[in-house]
């Protein structure tokens, strides 16, 4: 009831927005079903290319790990426990849509066709590792400055749009790079152009040490679509199914033309940040281990175990042949010849320019006494060995 | 085929011919920026454009560099050719990290897969009356990373030749046009689709007393400078850089090898500019030339003052005539 | 301008209503002519035209209100000022700029790189300093680099052994045919005196010389001759062009007298005068200096007896005529006091032959040993 005092200073005001934001979540982490499934989503098929796919990832993501403590990879962002978004990402695209990563998108690179090989050369320290020959040709690569690679996918969906082509871009981004100007104007320009693009937070909780609390006031990172106009939801960013069938409905709406979504996948980073990075500095042993409880893998093969009978039979066989494929590409990473030094020349332009030359002569004949250097070097300590 | 009239255009005219003419003839080039649409762009640069082409490939983009950089270099790595605008080179800064960590990077880190043939153009300098911040010279910035072409014409002939080399390079080019000049003359432009090479100086001027390297609206204060050095004998090659990056230092060289004397002149800061590159490199590949020390003729290492004061900093034709006579008479 | 704006009415008044128009669309009308009556809150206010124009719409009518700034009237035909720009000014600076560049060359402007001296210039200026003239400086560094010690040994040079100058001009023509010569002919020379004591009074040596030296070459023409030493070819020339050495103080010059065979005496006479003329006064064209087919040396005039005049390609003789002396001669089985001219003739013995040669001499002698 309007008072006196309100009376006099006249004001007055109506809503003129509101938004909700809706959650998704199919698979609960006990591996229950929390409503019954659409008939696609059931599919035997589906289901275990999503496990299977999990387990693939978790897999060679800890021999990733490995590989760094022992001196044979560089520093390496863990995908554990993150599983489920790529999975579900990485079976709902198709071929022919364009992917503009973030760093953490083991699993969207190995579905998409990037042999393990590539992935490990990228962080091997290797510019070959993003040759990816196997996989899409317009995918851009790994993205280092946080967020910036939204920005490139609303240009490349803004292509796909000048060109009429029916098909979507799908970018992927941390929970920290929600805060940068690289996040809001790429997403401000999706909502005024319509373009047909998917962004996928990977919602983790963690922005290195900084947890998702200080982050933002904001009570979701998906209402952030709002402000820009364009449609947000949260799913259980450990549910791989919840995943698959959001991202999916998401990339058929863009492909038809309809716009863009921001999908606020919500999970548990339950490594460090990197190799390079101990979390146990500022996260409390309690909350990595709730952090388990919710973990994708184990929910997912809970589920298939009830519904289909997965048992330890298939999981051994599985696990085997992951085991094979993981060594097989470590093996080629690792027998991988030096690519020469002075392509790191050759490919600044298009054609290098004559003002350019004396420099690449100049690595040229340094990369050739620094290998001399070495080689003589390795034959003195054999001949040492020898005597 | 028809023989074209060449019809006298202005600088920022010349961008407009060449736009509408690369744009005729190649489907993926598409312009965006903020007012390029319906406005034509502030300075009428993309005037018509969008009546011609339309918003398909005309585009009107939110207020925010970072994302017109971002989104050229999306572009780009899918086969189009952007040319963003920038609409002041003072508002590049917030593009810098598309343009430096990714549009300079991305054909080498994938060797060749993907590559960023984009041009941002920006109108840039001082001299035109303008408030703070819209008289930036920043080109330094950007000579100085691996990966990209800086390129500045001077007359609107240049200018149109320059700007489709730049659009069909298949690498990014940085395209800044020296605003104080975009309407000081009017020059014959044949709109005949031929281009201009790039990363090669221009000689404007044959000379034999003293070289003289400039760019951008300097020339035309040093040109005015070298006639009026003509009037007492002393004849002054002038060379145009044009494209700042890569940087021709051949023909610099064979010009001090005739001249023996050299003076650069820029309205950028002084410390760390272009000419000091230049300079560099005078003394590590012509140092038997020189008779005298390269003298660098330069803007102040102060920002540019409120357009009051602007003249204090902005290069006079007098200055340029009295460094090149001190550095005939030295020694 | 096209449309003309509600103007400031003052006072901070924003708006104002419009009362009645006294124009109509259509019609053409003046600079300051009374457009509208507008009413503001505190006055009517007479609104004239800023310039002359046909009008083309008006906005509102009686009672409507119009805010500042907002479009009052349009003008027919005018298009509005486009400033072409959303900051400063960008005013044309000048249609004509003296400063047209149409023409320009696409890299470097093309020049025959010359061979200079190269040096750093830290030895450039220690030159100056030390007044040491790099022009004649030898060069000890790589590729030709003028160093330090070169400077400082130069100018060592000089302070103890006195100043070196540069030869230049004839000097250095001289220098340098001298050397060549050197370097390709094969010279020999053969001595001789001839007994002149019949010459009447007031004889021009030199003609007599000339027409001596055109007796031999009928005996002997391939002494009148040039030789390519590559390609060894001689050719014996249809005329003789006589070069004759001239010494002045700015040096040796050659000039040439042309074709003695078909000349008389008088003429050969003129001719020799207006050549020693023209050399004195340094005006001989370069033309007459060239072209020579047999050269006379004639150092009598000075000093010598017995010369060895370098043979300069391509000719392939030099006469020699020393000074002119009373000498104890047997004349006829007896001593007598004759006037006796020593001669010298060189020759390449690359084409010719002593023989040749001495019949040439011979020849020449019996010529000059007769009254006239």
């Amino acid at each position: 009831m309007l008072t006196a005092k309100h009376q006099k200073n006249n004001f007055f005001s109506e809503t003129v927005a509101e938004f909700n934001i809706t959650y998704t979540q199919l698979i609960n982490h006990l591996g229950e079903s929390v409503h019954p499934l659409d008939e696609d989503l059931e599919s035997q098929k589906l289901l275990s290319d999503l496990y299977k796919s999990m387990v693939f990832i978790r897999m060679f993501d800890k021999k990733a790990v490995a590989l760094q403590r022992t001196g044979q990879l560089g520093t390496y962002p863990s995908s554990l426990g993150q599983e489920a978004i790529g999975v579900g990402i990485g079976h709902a695209m198709n071929k022919d849509d364009v992917f503009a990563p973030y760093y953490r998108d083991h699993a969207i690179h190995y579905l998409r066709g990037v042999s393990l090989a590539d992935m490990l050369l990228y962080w091997g320290g290797d510019e070959r590792g993003n040759i990816i020959s196997n996989a899409p040709q317009f995918d851009l690569p790994n993205c280092v400055p946080i967020a910036t690679q939204i920005t490139h996918a609303a240009g490349i969906a803004s292509a796909l749009k000048i060109r009429n082509e029916k098909k979507a871009v799908v970018t992927t981004c941390g929970d920290g790079a929600t805060s940068r100007g690289d996040f809001y104007e790429p997403l401000n320009l999706a909502g005024a152009w319509q373009l047909p693009m998917v962004i996928v937070v990977n919602n983790n909780q963690w922005a290195i040490s900084v947890p998702r609390e200080i982050q933002t006031a904001a009570e979701t990172i998906a209402q952030k679509a709002i402000a820009a106009g364009i449609p947000g939801e949260q799913v259980d960013g450990n549910d791989a199914l919840a995943v698959y069938s959001v991202v999916d409905k998401a990339l058929k709406k863009a492909r038809a033309g309809k716009g863009p979504t921001l999908i606020e996948a919500v999970t548990y980073r339950l490594s460090d940040h990197t190799t390079a990075d101990d979390a146990t500095r500022y996260r409390s042993p309690e909350a990595l281990n709730k952090g388990w409880e919710m973990e994708p893998v184990k929910r997912l093969q809970t589920f298939l175990h009830n519904k289909n009978g997965w048992g330890p039979e298939q999981e051994r066989e599985w696990i085997a042949e992951c085991d094979k494929k993981i060594a097989e590409g470590v093996d080629e990473y690792l027998n991988m010849p030096e690519a020469p030094p002075e392509d790191n020349f050759n490919y600044l332009y298009a054609e290098l320019p004559y003002t350019m030359k004396e420099q690449r002569d100049h690595m040229i004949a340094k990369a050739e006494r620094l290998n001399a250097a070495n080689a003589s070097n390795d034959s003195n300590d054999s001949n040492k060995r020898e005597a | 085929m028809t023989s074209l009239p060449p019809l006298k255009k202005t600088l920022v005219e010349a961008v407009n011919l060449a736009l509408a003419h690369e744009m005729r003839r190649d489907e993926s080039v598409v312009v965006l920026g903020e007012d390029v649409a319906a406005n034509g762009g502030v300075f009428r640069a993309t005037e018509g454009l969008k009546d011609e082409f339309g918003i398909r490939r005309v585009m009107d983009t939110p207020l925010a560099e970072a994302l017109i950089g971002g989104v050229a270099v999306g572009m780009a790595t899918q086969g189009l050719k952007p040319v963003a605008e920038i609409q002041f080179m003072g508002f590049i800064f917030a593009a810098m990290e598309h343009i430096i960590c990714h549009a300079a990077r991305m054909r080498n880190r994938t060797r060749g897969r993907l590559s960023c043939p984009m041009v941002i153009r920006a109108p840039y300098g001082g001299g035109i009356h303008a408030p703070e911040h819209h008289s930036e010279s920043i080109e330094a910035l950007f000579t100085h990373i691996p990966g990209l072409r800086v390129v500045v014409p001077s007359s609107p002939m240049r200018t149109y030749g320059l700007l489709l080399s730049a659009i069909r390079d298949p690498d990014p080019v940085i395209f800044l046009e020296p605003k104080r000049i975009y309407r000081a003359s009017k020059q014959e432009v044949i709109d005949n689709g031929e281009a201009l090479p790039l990363d090669v100086c221009f000689t404007l001027r044959e000379g034999k007393d003293i070289t003289l390297v400039t760019w951008g609206a300097m020339v035309q204060e040093s040109l005015q400078a070298a006639n009026q050095l003509a009037q007492k004998g002393i004849s002054v090659e002038v060379i145009d850089l044009a494209t700042l990056k890569p940087l021709d230092m051949e023909t610099i060289l064979h010009s001090v090898e005739k001249t023996g004397r050299c003076v650069i002149v820029h309205e950028a800061a002084r410390t760390n500019g272009v000419g000091a590159e230049i300079a560099a490199q005078l003394a590590e590949k012509g140092l038997l030339y020189l008779q005298a020390p390269v003298k660098r003729i330069t803007g102040y290492d102060t920002p540019m003052p409120y357009f009051k004061y602007e003249h204090y900093y902005m290069i006079h034709v007098d200055e340029i005539v009295r460094g090149i006579e001190e550095t005939l008479a030295y020694g | 301008m096209k449309y003309f704006k509600l103007p400031d009415l003052g006072e901070g008044l924003q708006e104002a209503e419009i009362v009645e128009w006294h124009i109509k669309p259509g019609e053409e009308i003046k600079t300051d002519q009374l457009l509208v009556s507008v009413e503001t809150a505190k006055a009517i206010v007479e609104v004239p035209s800023p310039q002359d124009g046909i009008i083309q719409t008006l906005f509102g009518g009686p009672g409507d209100i119009l805010h500042v700034g907002e479009p009052l009237v349009e003008y027919q035909g005018e298009t509005q000022e486009d400033t072409g720009t959303v900051v400063g000014e960008m005013k044309p600076i000048n249609e004509n700029l003296n400063t047209s560049d149409d023409h320009f060359i696409i890299g470097s402007a093309h020049h025959r790189s010359a061979p200079q001296k190269r040096c750093t210039p830290a030895v450039r200026a220690l030159a100056k300093r030390l007044n040491v003239d790099l022009a004649m400086v030898s060069a000890s560094g790589s590729s030709g680099l003028i160093t330090t010690e070169d400077v400082e040994k130069a100018h060592q040079m000089t302070t103890e052994k006195g100043e070196q100058f540069i030869l230049r001009g004839v000097q250095r023509v001289m220098a340098n045919n001298m050397t060549k010569a050197h370097e390709q002919v094969v010279q020999v020379t053969i001595h001789d005196d001839v007994d002149i004591h019949l010459w009447p009074e007031g004889t021009e040596i030199t003609i007599r010389i000339a027409r001596a030296i055109k007796t031999a070459c009928d005996v002997e023409p391939n002494l009148n001759a040039w030789y390519d030493g590559n390609e060894m070819t001689l050719r014996p020339l249809k005329k003789v062009d006589l070069g004759i050495a001239v010494d002045t103080p700015d040096g040796l010059f050659v000039p040439i007298l042309r074709n003695i065979g078909q000349r008389d005496q008088n003429d050969l006479s003129d001719g020799l005068n207006n050549l020693r003329q023209a050399v004195k006064n340094r005006k001989i064209p370069p033309s007459e200096l060239i072209g020579g087919s047999i050269t006379l040396s004639n150092y009598g005039t000075i000093a010598g007896r017995y010369g060895n005049p370098v043979v300069v390609p391509p000719t392939v003789a030099i006469i020699g005529a020393g000074v002119i002396r009373d000498a104890v001669v047997a004349f006829e089985g007896e001593v007598a006091i004759h006037r006796v001219l020593p001669l010298s003739l060189s020759f390449d013995h690359r084409p010719i032959t002593g023989g040749e040669a001495g019949r040439f001499l011979k020849a020449m002698m019996n010529d000059l040993a007769l009254e006239n």
